[in-house]
């Protein structure tokens, strides 16, 4: 008997990535028309701007503040909002809140998968719909040493990452932001390999200052700080904190999160606020606060030592950068 | 039709123009608040990247010489040279100034431990000696040999200039790439000239 071959498939048959594209854009078209038919009661597909609503509607409720940056002031919403990093949206930091309606965001999802008891996809709406917001006074320590504090409403990620049971083999967690080049002008040039990832140490992700928030400033999040839904971990430098996140997966190797892979010299894993060690080609031993003159001197783990010190006990964060 | 004298005048003036209204735009911004979160950080990325585009320009005057023959690029290159110059010190007061704000200390302890200030201020110190030696009594004293000489500093002025920003940049090269291609395209065109035209 003749071994079978794998026939040969000629260059020409292979299907060009822009119909490929476009057939699955087609394809969950479809899902989504054939799920809003499906559901019983519903005449009109559900509305792509249901989580907003719905947070709207929890962010008029009194919520509980936690003022976690020692009193100091926080940043001018405008500031706040003028003033980013969010290489999806381009690269100077004005191009944010200018590209920021390209960021689209309505519908929105959230996958939770990987060693996990119970994996899942749910509308944002959904995933709001379990958890109990607050606000969070936090100070914002960018790698490229400047600083914010901003009022951020969210909830514990524990809170989220308990509802679907980690595993015992759950070391890591790792956050995918959205991928969408054909909106986000960042995304068509490769100075990152997109979509934009990082990833927490399980500890550090169950951890209660780590936050993810939905809005800011008594606001639902402005796309330009990473709607509808990002990652806030205060004692770690900014970019750790990713934004628009859409996969949550956890994992028992370590991910390689984007800036790592980009120039693993300049970003490690940990990313911890550390006046002590500096970026390779610039101090870290200070920050301009936005908003001030002047500088302040940065504090180590950003002023959270005392809460999160204990992950690091007996790691030489030099090396662990 | 302008007269050749005319024609250089009008260069003149439109140098002073190209060299002046950065500063006046700079200016109106700056009073009108329209310089973002940080403007300490938009007016020293303003002052540092004109000053770079100035200095290339400058160089550029002498290729222009030699492709059209023009003595008006000639004669205006002492003045783009020393627009050059007042932005890029421009630049670094408003460094010290307004986003290290006097502290010396820091200031200090920035130029030895940063790369990309070492840089930054070495390819500065070195256009202060072309500065000085830019006056035509200067010149004639120190005579043409010797002054064409000590002026090739401005290509190595240039690459310390083009190297700081590089080494500033995160991620995004595509501005200093730029400013790269340009002055290696000096360069070229300064090698390949004195070769052609070796007497």
């Amino acid at each position: 008997m003749s071994r079978y071959r794998y026939p040969a498939l000629p260059e020409s048959e292979v299907t060009p990535k822009a119909l490929f594209d476009a057939r699955r854009r087609f394809l969950r078209r479809g899902v989504a028309l054939g799920a809003a038919a499906a559901a019983p009661g519903l005449l009109w597909p559900r509305d792509a701007a249901a989580w907003r609503e719905a947070l709207q509607g929890r962010l008029d409720d009194d919520l509980d503040t936690r003022r976690l940056a020692g009193g100091e002031a926080t940043t001018d919403y405008e500031d706040a909002t003028s003033y980013n990093n969010f290489y999806e949206l381009g690269n100077r930091k004005s191009d944010p809140e200018v590209f920021a309606h390209k960021l689209v965001t309505d519908p929105w999802s959230l996958t939770v998968e990987g060693e996990v008891d119970k994996p899942g996809t749910l509308a944002l709406e959904d995933v709001l719909a379990r958890e109990t917001l607050e606000e969070r006074i936090y100070r914002l320590r960018c790698v490229e040493a400047w600083s914010m504090v901003i009022p951020w409403i969210g909830f514990p990620l524990r809170d989220l990452l308990e509802r679907h049971g980690p595993t015992s083999r759950a070391k890591y967690v790792l956050f995918e932001a959205i991928h969408d080049p054909d909106n986000l002008r960042g995304q068509r040039r490769s100075i990152l390999d997109w979509p934009y990832r990082e990833a927490l140490r399980i500890d550090e992700a169950m951890h209660p200052l780590t936050l993810l928030a939905v809005g800011m400033y008594g606001e639902i999040m402005p796309n330009q700080n990473g709607a509808p839904i990002r990652l806030v971990v205060p004692w770690k430098y900014g970019f750790k904190s990713i934004k628009s996140v859409v996969r949550i997966a956890l994992t028992e190797e370590r991910p390689t999160p984007s800036w790592v892979a980009q120039n693993p010299e300049e970003y490690g894993f940990y990313a911890n606020v550390n006046p002590h060690v500096d970026h390779p080609r610039w101090t870290q031993a200070r920050e301009r606060r936005i908003g001030e003159r002047g500088k302040r001197e940065t504090l180590m783990f950003n002023g959270y030592g005392d809460e999160v010190a204990d992950l690091y006990s007996g790691m030489d964060l030099d090396r662990h950068y | 039709m302008l007269s050749a004298r005319s024609c250089i005048t009008a260069f003149r003036l439109l140098v002073l123009a190209g060299c002046a209204t950065p500063g006046l735009w700079i200016g109106w911004q700056w009073f009108y608040g329209d310089l973002g979160a940080v403007p300490s950080e938009a007016v020293v990325h303003f002052t540092g990247r004109t000053g770079l585009i100035l200095l290339l320009t400058t160089i550029a005057f002498g290729p222009a010489f030699r492709l059209t023959g023009w003595v008006g690029f000639m004669i205006a290159r002492r003045q783009i040279g020393l627009w050059a110059f007042f932005w890029l010190l421009a630049h670094m007061l408003s460094w010290i100034g307004l986003d290290q704000y006097w502290d010396w200390p820091w200031i200090v302890k920035d130029m030895v431990d940063l790369p990309y200030v070492r840089y930054g201020v070495a390819g500065l110190t070195l256009l202060v000696p072309l500065a000085v030696t830019s006056f035509k009594r200067v010149r004639q004293a120190m005579g043409e040999h010797a002054w064409h000489w000590l002026h090739r500093l401005v290509y190595v002025s240039a690459a310390l200039g083009v190297t700081h920003l590089w080494i500033l940049t995160r991620a995004d090269y595509l501005m200093p790439s730029l400013f790269l291609a340009v002055l290696l395209l000096l360069v070229a065109f300064r090698i390949v000239d004195a070769i052609l035209h070796r007497q």
